[in-house]
Formats: structure tokens, C-alpha cells, sequence
């Protein structure tokens, strides 16, 4: 146990009966469809024509930008579709995707990896092979691994993060019971890539079954297992360190900067996969879990999967539904299941329709700053938000929130403090941009005024010369009509 | 840390504020008699009546009476003014409160100022005599109904406060004795113990409340040392005047006092010493109320400059 703490935070129980879930592994789907912008930033590129055979494990998207991982067909079969499908956020915001229809046959590409003995590679070539098998932080944030791993190179301690980051999910438990030997394996080759001497992984308290066998499995003594309390919000990266580690890592820099890597825990298991094994990330494994199913479970389904297909697994009742995709306290509502599973797709929340509770007054009561782990004033951030004051709102750290919902979850007066904060977030962005626009347009201009006096005073420089040119030849010819007529005068003066 | 689910919202939270206040208002019931049920209920049927009226000129949704908020400052009031008061002043006060301290800077939450002790300053400040006449015995059914009703001479029936009485009694050079257990205290003690369970049910926290009593100890023990011909001593200002009425159920008002935590430490221990300064050398027998309304006026300066640390800066 921690000897350390942070400030704020919720003791949020699991609001659902069942706080172990069973993993049921899912068969490849008929039809999957893969989105090719999973987080904020570049897009990848599909490589595929419609119409195409791929199979599974195989390239179907790349980008050359560093921040944007490739993406691997999941199943086998023919390329169906490549246009835009909607992302799994109330916006419903289209990015570009691929459908595959499977053939039924799950032929796998040949899968060519390191095998046990991971130092016959370079932690060069380990953190190339974590590129290319497409990994991305699973927690939900879904920064790519390989950019996280070499900007850490050196760290001293790698923290695994099994905190599951949300009440009611459960999916790094069902994790950490049925792979312990490829998460500790995973460590292991995330520690020779980075060259670090320590691995911390956290995992809750209440998850006895899942300490146990990691325990079991280790035979390292560079890592261990803390359990940590299951108060929310130790999931987030910078509070979990100060939780294990007693450091504060300062607001707009990194963990690395300090000498920590974060990763999460079901990141490892699929670096284990890529390295080991050279098995591209193409599954996950998903909660699906609420009040309006029967069998809530974990299911390990292939990414691009349809929602729908899942939940039906958990046998939903008939009434309506209330969907929510990435936990039940930093995850978002959805108005359907028509979306596709993606690399940070947690979990999925199924609630049978609750009756909204409805804002009312702010009455300043605090409770908010009170488990506020960042320390802020919600209470006067959301009175700046509401104003579009965003001078006043920045002047209170509004961009160190980090969303998590806490000071929501304990509103007496029912406020979504957190939806606020994301509108001033977004808002202080747009006035950056913006900014950013007016002063490049007033770069522009002011160039343009530079340029065109310049061309002016060249042009006047040159006019007065031509003037001053033609001055002179205009008076040597006079000059010249001078002396003829001179000439012409003495000439008729001698014919006299 | 806060843990399990959320169990208040707002309008329960005020309604707990209520129940605290039971045990104080039964003990004043117990002493002064019927009066001070009457006053509570006058003080109800105009705040609530003011709070729908105004809602219904500002075209807001009379579903926010149900925030309790109008009864809870109703209730207050009722409470701070002499149960023998007649009742005009009751209607007049609470309607200033509702009105003046509430609805027309936005109603619920947008107040600068504890309304309920805007229509107390503005009471006493109007009518002084009427504010400061307390009964000394307890009033029947019918008494009580007499007096607050018609105009008869209630002289017979007033008294001064203890304060007040200690106040002319150091003045006049004679020894009080400050640790008398007299009806004032019961009530102190009453509204102490209704203080103790807001805290248990985490309606409250303890910042405003003990560095208020903290501020009332150090300034009268100051007082004490520095003037002891006008100081009366921590002991006696603990437990007589509004002190524990002030402590738990005033100041605590979300709305107007500081939300910072070092800014609510600071809040409380200047209220606390304002208090002193005034019942000792001000002209009015408690300073409560003027000390509440003085710093609210300074709250948004006091959260300017106690902004906590934020994590990671």
C-alpha cells in the first residue's frame, strides 16, 4: 500500500452488482470497420483498395506522421468500403474509415517476432516494431507508445497503470487474471527499451485475484505490485505518480522529464504481443457493463467490431437505453450502439433511462474544491465558463483540469462543472487560434505595406533617374540646337 | 476525500440547515414562549410568498422555491428578532431580505450579501426600539398572539438582553458574573449542538465555524488584557448574544461567505473579532449581523488572494 496520497478525489463504488467480470472471448465479426483517426491530429492513409483481399494482421492504413499509428485489418476478407463513419462522441463528428466483410476464414499474416530472448534486438528496434504493430495508450487517451517510450528513454521507474480509471470498468482486471505471465514479460521488454531499473504496477486494492496471480507470476525483483486505495481519479497519470512516488510533475511538462514512464497496463500486454510474438494490435479487451443487461461481462473482440454486436452478447432488456462509451465518469453519451470498437474503446456502459436530474443554482458550497485533486476553484471557473470570461477562467488554471469529473459527481446542485470547463477549454482555443490568424494576417499586411513602399520608393528612385537622364540629354540637345543654330548664323552671316 | 454517493442536493441541504436549527428554536420556545413560533411563521408564509411573487416578475420557474432556500433565510430572521416584536416587523424584514438581499441580484446564489442578515441590520438600523425589546417571561398562546398583534404596552413584558445587561453593569462600574448559566446560554448551547450535526452530516465544514469561535476568544482575551474595564471575557461571548447561532448557521451560508479554504479561515476570524469590537464598544448589543454583512463585502477580495495552490504549478 501507498505510503503517499493526493489531494481531493471520490470513494466511488461500483454502481453495478458485479465488481469482478469474467473475460468471454468473441469470435471475429462478419464486418468491421476501422476509423483512421482515433485521437486528436493526423489521419491515417488508407493502403487498401475497395475491393481488396486482406488478412488479418495486415496494413491496411499508414501515416508518416510520427504521432499516428498504422492500422492492421483485424480480420480476414475483402475490403468493402473506405469513406466516413461517425466517431463514438455525442458531436457526431465523421472521420475517414475502412470496412472489411470477413471471408470467415481468420488467415493470419506470418507473425515474425522477437521471441523470448528480447535483447537480441535494440531498444531502437523494439520501440520500431511497438510503432508498427500499431500500439496506442489503451487507458483511453490513445498516445501512441512509441513516441511515449522514446521520449522516456532512461526513466529510472516505469509505472504500470492497472487502476482501470473508472468505477464501473473492469477490463484491466479481466486483463491481469488471464495474461499475467505476458504482462510481466511485457515489462520486461518495456524495461530494456527504456534501460530502466524499476517497475511499479498499480493496481486497486479490491483487486485481490488479479494481485495474487501477478505475484505469483513475477520472478523479477526489479518489479513489484502496489495495491492503491480505490479512490477515483488515481488513474490519471501525474496523480498516480504523486500516489506511488511523492512527485509532483509540474503543469506542461512531461512525466519523462522526471524520470517516470506511465504506461497502461493492457498497452503492455499488446508491446508483449508485438515484440514477442510480432502480433500487430487487433483486439481488446472491452467492459460492457449497467443496469439494463443481464450478463454484464469483458469481452476480448477484435478492434472495428460493432458495439451492437457486443452488448447483445450481455442480453440488454427491451426498453430503451442510455449508452456511454469510456466509463461512467470521463466517457461520453451516445445516442445509439452504430459504432465500431476502437484501440481505447475501455469500456461500454448500458443504462436503462435514468431520470435527469436538473441543474439548478450554484449556492459557492465548495464541495467541489473540496475533492478537486488538481486544486481548483470549480466553482468560480464555472462562473468564468459561463460568462465566456476566458481571461478570468485562464487566470484560474482553467487548462490544468483534467476532466475528471469529480466535482460533477459531488454537485449538490446537479451542474455539469466538467461540460463548463470543456466549452471554456474550447473557447480559450479558438481566441488563441484566433490570435494566432490576426497576427499572421498582420504579419502578412505589414509585409505587404513593406513591400509595396519598397517597390514604390524603387520605383520613384528609378523615375528620378530617368528624369534627371532625360534632363540631361533634353539640355545637351539643346546645347546641340544651340550650336547648329550658332553654326547656321555664322554659316548665312558668311553668305551676307 | 468525499466518499460514496452524493447524497444532498441543494435543496436538501438547506432542509438539513433546518433540522440543525430545531433543538435551538425549541429551547428559544421553552423560554420566550409562543412569540417565537408566531414570528417563524410570519417570517415563512412572507418569504416564501416574496420569493414566488419575484420569481414570477423576473419570469423564473417557481420550481426554485423548492430549494428551500426562502425558508431556511426566513427561519433565520424569525429567529434573530425578539419574539415579542410586533408582527409588521417580521413581514417587513423578510420581504427586505427576499427581496433586497436575494432576488434582485439574481436570486439564489448570486447574492453578495447574507439576506437574512441584510433584513436583520436593516430592521435594527430602522427600528431600534423594536429590536431590542426581549421578553422576560414565557408568553401563553393567547399572550403572545396579543402582543405581536395589537399595539398593547408590552414594557411590562421586555427585557434587556444579557449582553446588554452586562455591558451597563461594567459600565457602572459593578462585577458581573459571566459564567451565570442563564437562558442565552441554553440557547447557545442549543444551536451548538444543531451546529455539531451539520457537521456530522457534512453540511458544513469546519473552517468558518472554529476560527469564528477562535477570533471571539483571542480578541476578547485581548480585550481583556488591554481594557479590562469593558472586556467581558471569552467564556461569556462564546455563549451569549448570536455566537453559536452566528457560527454554525450565519456565517456558514455558502452563498456569501468565502469559498477558498485558507480564504474561509480568514473570513471566520475577522467576523469573530469584528463581533467583540462592536458588542464591546459599539452602540448596539450584538455586532453579529454587522460583522457578517462588513465581510461579505470583502469576500471576493479574500477568495482573490487565497486562491489555493493548484497541483502541479
Amino acid at each position: 500500500m501507498s505510503k503517499h496520497d493526493f489531494r481531493g478525489g471520490v470513494l466511488i463504488e461500483n454502481p453495478y452488482p458485479l465488481n469482478q467480470l469474467s473475460v468471454v472471448e468473441v469470435p471475429p465479426p462478419k464486418k468491421a470497420i476501422y476509423l483512421l483517426k482515433q485521437r486528436e491530429g493526423a489521419s491515417a492513409k488508407p493502403k487498401v483498395k475497395v475491393g481488396q483481399k486482406v488478412k488479418v494482421g495486415q496494413v491496411i492504413a499508414v501515416s508518416n506522421n510520427d504521432y499516428c499509428v498504422p492500422m492492421h485489418s483485424s480480420i480476414s476478407g475483402v475490403v468493402s468500403a473506405i469513406d466516413d463513419q461517425p466517431i463514438a462522441h455525442s458531436s457526431g463528428l465523421k472521420v475517414p474509415s475502412i470496412s472489411i466483410e470477413s471471408d470467415g476464414k481468420d488467415d493470419w499474416i506470418s507473425l515474425k517476432g522477437c521471441g523470448e530472448e528480447v535483447d537480441k534486438c535494440t531498444p531502437d528496434e523494439i520501440i520500431e516494431k511497438i510503432r508498427n504493430a500499431g500500439i496506442v495508450g489503451m487507458g483511453g487517451a490513445g498516445f501512441p507508445a512509441h513516441v511515449k517510450i522514446k521520449g522516456a528513454q532512461g526513466a529510472k521507474t516505469i509505472i504500470i497503470n492497472a487502476t482501470e480509471c473508472d468505477p464501473a470498468t473492469l477490463c484491466d482486471d479481466a486483463l491481469m487474471r488471464k495474461y499475467p505471465e505476458e504482462i510481466i514479460k511485457g515489462i520486461e521488454v518495456l524495461m530494456y527499451a527504456c534501460q530502466s531499473q524499476k517497475a511499479i504496477i498499480a493496481v486497486e486494492e479490491d483487486k485481490v485475484d488479479a494481485i495474487i496471480k501477478l505475484n505469483q507470476t513475477i520472478k523479477n525483483k526489479n518489479i513489484c505490485v502496489e495495491a492503491v486505495p480505490i479512490k477515483y481519479s488515481t488513474g490519471a497519470e501525474k496523480l498516480l505518480i504523486k500516489l506511488l512516488l511523492d512527485k509532483v510533475i509540474p503543469t506542461g511538462s512531461f512525466a519523462s522529464s522526471s524520470g517516470v514512464l506511465c504506461q497502461n497496463i493492457a498497452t503492455v500486454k499488446a508491446i508483449y504481443d508485438a515484440v514477442v510474438i510480432g502480433k500487430p494490435l487487433v483486439s481488446r479487451i472491452v467492459t460492457v457493463n449497467g443496469s439494463a443487461l443481464k450478463n454484464p461481462s469483458n469481452y476480448e473482440v477484435r478492434i472495428g467490431s460493432s458495439f451492437s454486436d457486443i452488448v447483445k452478447k450481455s442480453k440488454p432488456s427491451a426498453n430503451p437505453h442510455e449508452i456511454r462509451v469510456g466509463g461512467m465518469m470521463m466517457g461520453v453519451d451516445v445516442p445509439d450502439k452504430n459504432y465500431s470498437i476502437c484501440k481505447i474503446t475501455s469500456s461500454i456502459i448500458v443504462d436503462e433511462i435514468k431520470i435527469k436530474q436538473k441543474e439548478s443554482a450554484c449556492i459557492r458550497c465548495s464541495k467541489c474544491n473540496e475533492v478537486c485533486p488538481i486544486n481548483l476553484l470549480p466553482q468560480q471557473l464555472f462562473w468564468f465558463c459561463k460568462s465566456d470570461n476566458t481571461k478570468k477562467a485562464s487566470s484560474y488554471d482553467l487548462q490544468d483540469c483534467i476532466e475528471c469529473g469529480c466535482c460533477s459527481y459531488v454537485c449538490p446542485s446537479h451542474i455539469p462543472l466538467v461540460e463548463y470547463f470543456q466549452y471554456g477549454k474550447a473557447l480559450v482555443k479558438k481566441e488563441l487560434r484566433e490570435q494566432e490568424l490576426a497576427a499572421k494576417s498582420r504579419e502578412r499586411y505589414e509585409f505587404k505595406e513593406f513591400r509595396l513602399d519598397r517597390i514604390k520608393q524603387e520605383r520613384d528612385k528609378m523615375m528620378a533617374e530617368k528624369k534627371a537622364a532625360l534632363k540631361a540629354k533634353m539640355a545637351k540637345e539643346k546645347d546641340n540646337k544651340a550650336k547648329i543654330a550658332e553654326a547656321l548664323k555664322r554659316v548665312n552671316d558668311k553668305k551676307k | 476525500m468525499i466518499t460514496g454517493k452524493p447524497i444532498l442536493n441543494t435543496s436538501n441541504l438547506m432542509l438539513q440547515v433546518i433540522y440543525g436549527l430545531i433543538l435551538g428554536v425549541a429551547l428559544q420556545f421553552y423560554f420566550f414562549g409562543w412569540g417565537v413560533i408566531y414570528q417563524i411563521t410570519l417570517a415563512l408564509i412572507t418569504g416564501i410568498a416574496a420569493e414566488i411573487i419575484f420569481l414570477k416578475i423576473r419570469k423564473k420557474s417557481i420550481d426554485a422555491i423548492k430549494d428551500n432556500s426562502a425558508a431556511l433565510t426566513a427561519i433565520l430572521l424569525a429567529i434573530s428578532i425578539p419574539s415579542i416584536a410586533p408582527w409588521w416587523i417580521v413581514v417587513l424584514g423578510t420581504s427586505f431580505a427576499i427581496i433586497f438581499g436575494k432576488q434582485l441580484y439574481g436570486g439564489l446564489g448570486s447574492n453578495p450579501l447574507n439576506p437574512a442578515m441584510l433584513g436583520y441590520a436593516f430592521l435594527l438600523i430602522s427600528f431600534p426600539l423594536e429590536m431590542t425589546r426581549w421578553t422576560s417571561s414565557f408568553l401563553s398562546f393567547g399572550e403572545g398572539l396579543n402582543v405581536i398583534f395589537s399595539s398593547i404596552n408590552i414594557d411590562a413584558l421586555s427585557s434587556a438582553t444579557r449582553l446588554e445587561e452586562a455591558k451597563f453593569a461594567l459600565m457602572e462600574g459593578e462585577v458581573s458574573n459571566p459564567i451565570q448559566i442563564d437562558r442565552t446560554v441554553w440557547i447557545n448551547l442549543g444551536f451548538l449542538f444543531g451546529g455539531v450535526y451539520l457537521f456530522y452530516k457534512k453540511v458544513i465544514t469546519w473552517r468558518i465555524p472554529l476560527s469564528f469561535l477562535a477570533g471571539i476568544i483571542v480578541m476578547s482575551l485581548l480585550l481583556m488584557l488591554i481594557d479590562s474595564d469593558h472586556a467581558m471575557g471569552p467564556v461569556f461571548h462564546l455563549f451569549h448574544g448570536a455566537t453559536m447561532l452566528g457560527a454554525f448557521f450565519i456565517l456558514t451560508d455558502p452563498v456569501s461567505s468565502s469559498t477558498t479554504p485558507r480564504g474561509r479561515l480568514i473570513f471566520g476570524f475577522l467576523i469573530g473579532i469584528l463581533v467583540i469590537i462592536i458588542r464591546t464598544y459599539g452602540s448596539y448589543p450584538d455586532g453579529v449581523a454587522f460583522a457578517v454583512l462588513l465581510l461579505n463585502i470583502a469576500v471576493p477580495l479574500i477568495d482573490y488572494y487565497s486562491k489555493p495552490k493548484v497541483f502541479g504549478r
